[in-house]
């Protein structure tokens, strides 16, 4: 959508930069905070709430949230702007007494978000009116929300700065060695790892299981080898952890092994029995 | 003073933070963090992120690839930790993302050169990524004369190995065709 709406001048005048400041620098009171909901999908207003709970307690630093914009100083808007919700906004924003603090808050609130393309809103409130504060996040921590409203108002600096890397060197990243002289076998234990557990535990568990593995001193001898990982089993505290090992075990190292050495898979004294994984979880 | 007595008995309810750090939970889903070295400019991130918080596009001059990354727009979903095959890009704890007057600050970019194709000598994917795969093959134990032939085929950019494959199939028709 197009940009129909200028800031009319009587408006914009009283909202520079050094206007801003000055109010925040000579204010002697609290900080009046205004809640607009731009077609947001009420995220953000919970964690709103949750940030003016006792457990994070903005009236610290004098935030209150007022029900009517002529006595904001603050304009939090949060949502894409979505068409119905653009007059609301613009009623709200001139309604505002100069100069005021639009924050932008939520991953929509900023840009737009996940319908920054998106055909019936206009992707971020500072496609509509100016916006001072971004607050990304969907939603936003409580404490997020907190080290915001404190930017806004200055009690607290600016953490991120624009990031630009350039020249680095064409060299690869360096790739572990493999435990049997093949990365196709750590490979597998991640996919079944991730399989079992998921992308974020899956990869503390190829962690472990191949830091387990690669401890082992003889690797091609799977009876001594299935008794240094039980006692790294033991040792792991997550029964869940315990488990997967257990069929890592079975299922990828001993199928890795066959390679080498012809072994009988379901023998007890090198696979992992079902009695014994049941023990994982006592 | 019942009232006073059950407030001293749970104590003081509120986080000290900004005053004092405040510790995320455990797998608490904070500001991607991107390693520029790790990065291999496979794309699989810019494909898989559903806000396009990540875009991976040449630049202007069409001689490198660029790394965008737009915090902003980013909605925490850990789509790109998931599918990065070296954890370039990794869900931090960081939630202080908040910025001030410049929206240019949220945003992140990082360049990659690119690799030409053998055969036509156009740009295809980055130096990097070819690198890595040599790497790879490298630590399957596959032997040097493999290598050096895989080498010579992930040189070639996807349009010329279509027409090598077209030719080779062709080829090997030609003898039951009559002419």
């Amino acid at each position: 959508m197009s940009k129909t709406y200028v800031v009319p001048t009587e408006i914009s005048e009283l909202n520079r930069v050094e206007d801003k400041l000055e109010l925040l620098k000579d204010i002697k009171r609290s900080f009046s905070v205004y809640r607009i909901d731009c077609g947001s999908c009420n995220g953000c207003e919970i964690e709103i709430f949750a940030s003016i709970t006792p457990m994070w307690d903005p009236e610290r630093f004098g935030f209150k949230l007022v029900a009517n914009p002529r006595h904001a100083d603050i304009l939090l808007c949060t949502g894409p702007v979505t068409r119905q919700m653009y007059y609301p906004l613009l009623r709200a924003y001139e309604a505002a007494p100069d100069p005021k603090i639009v924050v932008g808050y939520g991953a929509c609130g900023s840009t737009g978000g996940i319908f920054h393309d998106c055909y019936s809103t206009w992707g971020g409130v500072d496609k509509v009116i100016p916006v001072d504060v971004w607050i990304p996040g969907c939603p936003p921590h409580p404490a997020s929300t907190i080290y915001g409203l404190a930017t806004a108002i200055g009690i607290l600096d600016q953490k991120l700065k624009k990031v630009e890397h350039k020249d680095g060197s064409n060299e690869a990243p360096v790739i572990e060695k493999s435990v049997f002289g093949n990365t196709l076998f750590e490979r597998e234990v991640m996919e079944r790892a991730r399989v079992m557990m998921g992308y974020l535990h899956g990869r503390e568990l190829h962690k472990v299981f191949t830091k387990a593995v690669s401890s082992i001193k003889d690797i091609y001898n799977p009876v001594s080898s299935k008794k240094s990982l039980l006692e790294v089993i033991k040792k792991e505290e997550d029964p869940r952890f315990r488990e997967c090992m257990m069929i890592l075990h079975n299922d990828v190292y001993l199928k890795h092994l066959k390679r080498f050495k012809n072994i009988d898979k379901c023998n007890p004294a090198i696979c992992f029995t079902k009695e014994e994984m049941e023990l994982a979880y006592d | 003073m019942k009232l006073l007595d059950m407030t001293r008995k749970y104590g003081n309810a509120t986080y000290e933070y900004p005053f004092a750090p405040y510790d995320v939970a455990d797998g608490f889903r904070g500001k991607p963090e991107y390693d520029y070295d790790k990065c291999i400019g496979c794309t699989a991130c810019g494909v898989a992120c559903p806000s396009n918080a990540i875009n991976v596009e040449l630049n202007e001059a069409k001689d490198k690839l660029v790394w965008k990354f737009d915090c902003g727009r980013c909605i925490y979903c850990g789509r790109c930790d998931e599918v990065c095959p070296t954890n370039a890009v990794m869900l931090g704890s960081n939630f202080e993302t908040a910025v001030r007057f410049n929206k240019e600050d949220l945003t992140e970019s990082a360049e990659l050169e690119l690799e030409c194709c053998q055969n036509c000598g156009k740009k295809f994917t980055t130096k990097r990524l070819i690198a890595y795969c040599i790497e790879n093959f490298k630590k399957v134990g596959w032997s040097e004369s493999v290598i050096q032939e895989k080498t010579k085929y992930i040189k070639t950019c996807p349009v010329c190995k279509k027409a090598d494959s077209v030719e080779l199939v062709s080829k090997h028709f030609s003898k039951g065709v009559k002419k």
